[in-house]
C-alpha cells in the first residue's frame, strides 16, 4: 500500500494539459456555436428562434472555415496538438475545409423555409391530432440547427483524431445528432422515424465494433494512438491474432459510416428517409468525414501492414464499385438511387485508399471535394421537384420534366452526367486522380472493374436523363418550386462541378500540396 | 494458484452463472435483481486487479444507476412483475428466435474467447496497488484525455436536446402566443381557414397565393392564418390543379394530414 499514500499529491499539484487553442478554434467555433444554439432554444422566445438560429449558424460555419484557411496559409509545422489528441496537418486542414463549405451549402438547404423540410413537432405521433395541431400552430423545429452543429463539429474532429479513443467519442458525437435529424422530416414521416431507428440500430451495432477493435488494438500495442500502433507493428511485436482481428474490428466500424458494400444496408433507407437536407449533409460532410478518419487509420496506424490489409480492401472496393452500381439499376425512388449511386462512388474512393500514396491521398481528397458539392446540388434539385405529398421521389414523376422546367431537368443532368464521370465535369477529374493513383500503385485490375463499374453506372444516370428529357410530362405532374436558398444551393453545386471539371489545375495543386507532407503522426 | 487467483476465479464463476439467471428466471423482477449480482460480482473483479477506482464506478453506475433504471422500466411499462407461468406457443417471455440467438451469443462468445486466449496466452500483468486508483486515472482524464473527455460532454448535450425534441409533447402550448388556447380551436376554424385557401389558390395560382389569401383572411385569428399557410403551401405544389387544390384545402386540417401521409406513402 505504500505506493497508494505515496500518490495522494496536494490539490493543484496536477499539470495542466497543453491545448493549442489556435489549432483547434474551427472546431471549437462550431461546438461553442452549436451550445450558443441550444442556449437560444432555452432563452429566446419562438418567433425569435429561427431568425436568431440561421445567421448564428452561417456565422459559426464561416468564421470556422476562415480560421481554417488562416491556420492553412500559415504553414506552421503541422503537429500533434491537444495532448496528442488531434493531428493538425495538410490533409486534416483540407478536409476539415472541405466539410464545412459542404456544411455551409447543406445549411442552405435545411434553413430553406418555404419548403418546409421538418417536421413541426417531432414528439406528435404521425396522423395524430396533436401532429395536427402543431402544423397549424406554424411551429418549426429550431433545434435541428444546433443538432447539425453538433454534428459538424464531431465531423471535423473524425479525421483529425490522432487515437482511436478521440475517433471513437468523434464518431459518436458526428453520429447520434445525425440519427435525431434524420427522423425529423415533415413529410412520410413514419419513413423517416424508421430510417432513425434503423440508422440508430445499426449505427450502435458499428460503433461496438469499432470499440472492440479498438480495444484488441490496445491489447496488442499497449496504446490507442495510431502512432504507437504502427511503431508496435512495424517491429512485429506480440501476437499477430490480435493486431488483425483488431484492424478487421476497426474496419467494420469504419467502413460502416462510408457505406461500403458489406455494411451499405442502412443506406438506401436512410437516404430515402430521412428529410433530403439531411440527406445531403450525410452524402457530402459525413462521406468527407469517414473518409478522412479511414485514411488517417490506414495511412497512419495501419501503414506497416498494408499487404495484410490491402487484398481485403480491393474486395472491399471491387463489390462495393459493382454492387452500388448494379443493384442502382433497379432503383425507382430517385433517393435510393442517389443513396447507391454514393455506395458506388465510396467504392471508386477507395481504389485512392488503395494506392497507398502521396498521390492516392491527394486524388482521394480531390475526389471528395469534387462528388461532394455534385452530390448535394444533386440533392437540392430533388427538394425543388414537389408534388402535392412533398418531394416526387418516384422516378417515374420525373417524366418529361425537361419539358416542363428545362433549366432544373438540364442542372440535374449535368450533376447525373458529373457522377457518372462525362470529361468537363468534376466527377471525371476526380475519377481520372484516384485512378491514376490506384495503377501507379500496382492496383490496375481494381482500375479495370472501377472503369466497368462507372460504364454500369453511366447506365441508370442516362436512363433519369432520358426519362426526364424524352418521355411525355404526366398531366399533374410535379411542380418546380424554385426558392432563393435552395437555388443558391444548386448555383454553387453547379459552379464548382463546371469549375473542377474545365479548370481543375488549381484545386489539384491544393489537394497535392494537403497531401504532401502526408498524416502529421 | 494465489489467494487473489482463487478469488478472480470465483468471481468470475458467480458473475456468470448469475448473468445465466438473468436470461432463464421466469420474474423479471429477479432478473434485473440477479443483474446486480452479476454487476457486483464484476466488481469485484476489478477490486481484485487493483482498478479500486472502476470498481466503484461500477458499483455506483451499473448496480445503482442502470439497474434501478430497468427497475423503474418495469414499473413504469406495466410489465408482468409476479412469476410468469409457461403457456407455450404465445409465452409472452419467449421468442421463437430463442435458439437463433443462443447460437449467436455461444458463437460470439467462442470468438472473443479465441481471440484472447490467442492473443494474451502469455502475457503477465504484474499488479501493482493504487494502479486504477482514482489519482492515476483522473491525471491521466484531465491531462492526456482532456479533449475527447470535454468532447464527450457536448455529446451528451447533444443526447439530452434530442431527447427533448424526440419526445415533449408541450412544445408551443405556451411561449409567444400567450392566451391562444389551441386544442380549443383544432375543431372549427381549420377547415375554414382552409377551404378559404383553396378558393384563393384557384384564383391566384402561384406560390404567394396560399399565404396572400392567408393574410387575407379576417377573424381567423394567428392560429388560422398558419393552417392557411400551410394547407397553402401544401395546395401550391399541385402546379395550377386549382379543382384537386380546393378540394384539398376543403377537406380541413385533420384530414389533410392524414392524406398528406397517404400521399406521400
Amino acid at each position: 500500500m505504500s505506493a497508494g499514500v505515496h500518490i495522494i499529491a496536494a490539490p493543484g499539484d496536477i499539470p495542466a494539459p497543453h491545448i493549442e487553442y489556435g489549432q483547434l478554434a474551427p472546431m471549437l467555433i462550431v461546438f461553442g456555436v452549436a451550445v450558443l444554439g441550444v442556449l437560444v432554444e432555452a432563452l429566446a422566445g419562438r418567433p425569435w428562434r429561427y431568425r436568431i438560429q440561421v445567421p448564428l449558424a452561417f456565422a459559426g460555419l464561416l468564421a470556422a472555415f476562415v480560421w481554417t484557411i488562416v491556420l492553412a496559409w500559415r504553414h506552421e509545422p503541422f503537429h500533434v496538438a491537444a495532448m496528442g489528441a488531434l493531428g493538425v496537418d495538410g490533409p486534416t486542414l483540407f478536409l476539415q475545409g472541405t466539410i464545412l463549405v459542404l456544411a455551409l451549402v447543406s445549411l442552405l438547404l435545411i434553413a430553406e423555409r418555404s419548403a418546409a423540410h421538418f417536421t413541426a413537432q417531432a414528439s406528435a405521433l404521425p396522423g395524430s391530432e396533436a401532429e395536427q395541431q402543431s402544423m397549424s400552430a406554424g411551429i418549426t423545429q429550431t433545434e435541428i440547427f444546433p443538432l447539425m452543429m453538433f454534428a459538424v463539429g464531431g465531423m471535423l474532429m473524425f479525421p483529425a483524431s490522432n487515437d482511436l479513443l478521440t475517433m471513437f467519442v468523434a464518431l459518436e458525437v458526428l453520429s447520434l445528432p445525425l440519427y435525431l435529424l434524420c427522423g425529423l422530416a415533415r413529410r412520410r414521416r413514419l419513413l423517416s422515424q424508421e430510417a432513425a431507428v434503423k440508422y440508430f440500430l445499426l449505427g450502435a451495432f458499428s460503433s461496438a465494433f469499432f470499440l472492440y477493435g479498438a480495444a484488441l488494438l490496445y491489447g496488442y500495442a499497449g496504446s490507442v494512438r495510431l502512432s504507437d500502433i504502427s511503431a508496435q507493428a512495424g517491429q512485429g511485436a506480440g501476437g499477430e491474432t490480435l493486431l488483425l482481428a483488431g484492424i478487421a474490428l476497426l474496419s467494420v466500424g469504419l467502413l460502416f459510416k462510408l457505406g461500403a458494400v458489406p455494411f451499405h444496408m442502412w443506406k438506401p433507407d436512410v437516404y430515402q428517409g430521412a428529410p433530403t437536407p439531411i440527406t445531403a449533409l450525410m452524402a457530402s460532410c459525413t462521406l468527407v468525414s469517414a473518409f478522412g478518419a479511414l485514411l488517417r487509420v490506414y495511412y497512419v496506424g495501419f501503414e506497416t501492414l498494408r499487404w495484410d490489409w490491402r487484398p481485403a480492401m480491393w474486395g472491399v472496393a471491387i463489390i462495393t464499385m459493382v454492387v452500388g452500381a448494379v443493384v442502382a439499376i433497379t432503383q425507382t425512388d430517385i433517393k435510393r438511387m442517389l443513396a447507391y449511386s454514393s455506395i458506388a462512388h465510396a467504392g471508386f474512393l477507395l481504389t485512392g485508399v488503395v494506392a497507398t500514396s502521396r498521390q492516392g491521398l491527394s486524388g482521394t481528397l480531390f475526389y471528395l471535394a469534387a462528388y461532394g458539392f455534385t452530390t448535394i446540388g444533386a440533392f437540392a434539385v430533388v427538394t425543388m421537384v414537389r408534388d402535392a405529398g412533398g418531394e416526387a421521389a418516384h422516378l417515374s414523376r420525373w417524366a418529361g420534366l425537361g419539358r416542363r422546367s428545362p433549366v432544373i431537368a438540364g442542372v440535374f443532368a449535368f450533376f447525373l452526367l458529373a457522377m457518372a464521370g462525362i470529361p468537363l465535369t468534376s466527377g471525371f477529374t476526380g475519377k481520372f486522380a484516384v485512378f491514376s493513383a490506384a495503377v501507379d500503385g500496382g492496383a490496375t485490375p481494381l482500375v479495370v472493374v472501377g472503369v466497368l463499374a462507372s460504364a454500369i453506372a453511366a447506365f441508370f444516370y442516362v436512363r433519369v436523363i432520358v426519362v426526364m428529357f424524352f418521355s411525355d410530362p404526366e398531366a399533374d405532374g410535379p411542380s418546380v418550386v424554385v426558392s432563393p436558398a435552395t437555388a443558391t444551393a444548386v448555383a454553387l453545386g453547379l459552379t464548382v462541378t463546371v469549375v473542377l471539371g474545365v479548370l481543375p489545375q488549381p484545386v489539384l495543386d491544393l489537394a497535392g500540396t494537403a497531401a504532401s507532407q502526408m498524416f502529421v503522426r | 494458484m494465489t489467494g487473489q487467483e482463487i478469488v478472480f476465479t470465483l468471481l468470475g464463476v458467480v458473475a456468470v452463472g448469475s448473468a445465466v439467471m438473468v436470461v432463464t428466471t421466469r420474474q423479471l423482477v429477479h432478473a434485473a435483481l440477479w443483474l446486480v449480482v452479476s454487476f457486483g460480482a464484476l466488481a469485484g473483479g476489478y477490486l481484485v486487479l487493483t482498478a479500486e477506482f472502476v470498481a466503484w464506478v461500477q458499483v455506483l453506475i451499473y448496480v445503482g444507476a442502470v439497474v434501478v433504471l430497468l427497475l423503474f422500466g418495469i414499473m413504469l411499462t406495466r410489465a408482468p412483475i409476479g412469476p410468469v407461468p409457461r403457456s407455450g406457443e404465445d409465452d409472452p417471455l419467449d421468442s421463437g428466435n430463442r435458439w437463433a440467438a443462443l447460437a449467436v451469443a455461444v458463437a460470439t462468445a467462442a470468438v472473443l474467447i479465441t481471440v484472447l486466449v490467442m492473443g494474451f496466452r502469455d502475457s503477465r500483468i504484474r499488479l501493482e496497488a493504487g494502479g486504477g486508483g482514482a489519482e492515476p486515472l483522473g491525471g491521466s482524464l484531465f491531462r492526456t484525455w482532456v479533449l475527447p473527455f470535454e468532447v464527450l460532454s457536448v455529446l451528451l448535450l447533444a443526447a439530452l436536446v434530442g431527447a427533448i425534441v424526440l419526445s415533449r409533447t408541450d412544445i408551443g402550448a405556451e411561449d409567444d402566443e400567450p392566451g391562444t388556447d389551441i386544442p380549443a380551436r383544432t375543431g372549427g376554424p381549420a377547415p375554414d381557414g382552409g377551404a378559404r385557401v383553396g378558393g384563393a389558390k384557384t384564383g391566384a395560382g402561384t406560390d404567394t397565393g396560399g399565404r396572400t389569401g392567408s393574410g387575407g383572411s379576417k377573424g381567423g385569428g394567428a392560429k388560422v392564418d398558419h393552417s392557411a399557410e400551410i394547407a397553402g403551401a401544401e395546395t401550391d405544389v399541385k402546379g395550377g390543379d386549382g379543382k384537386a387544390g380546393a378540394a384539398e384545402g376543403s377537406r380541413g386540417g385533420a384530414d389533410g394530414a392524414r392524406g398528406r401521409e397517404e400521399g406521400g406513402g
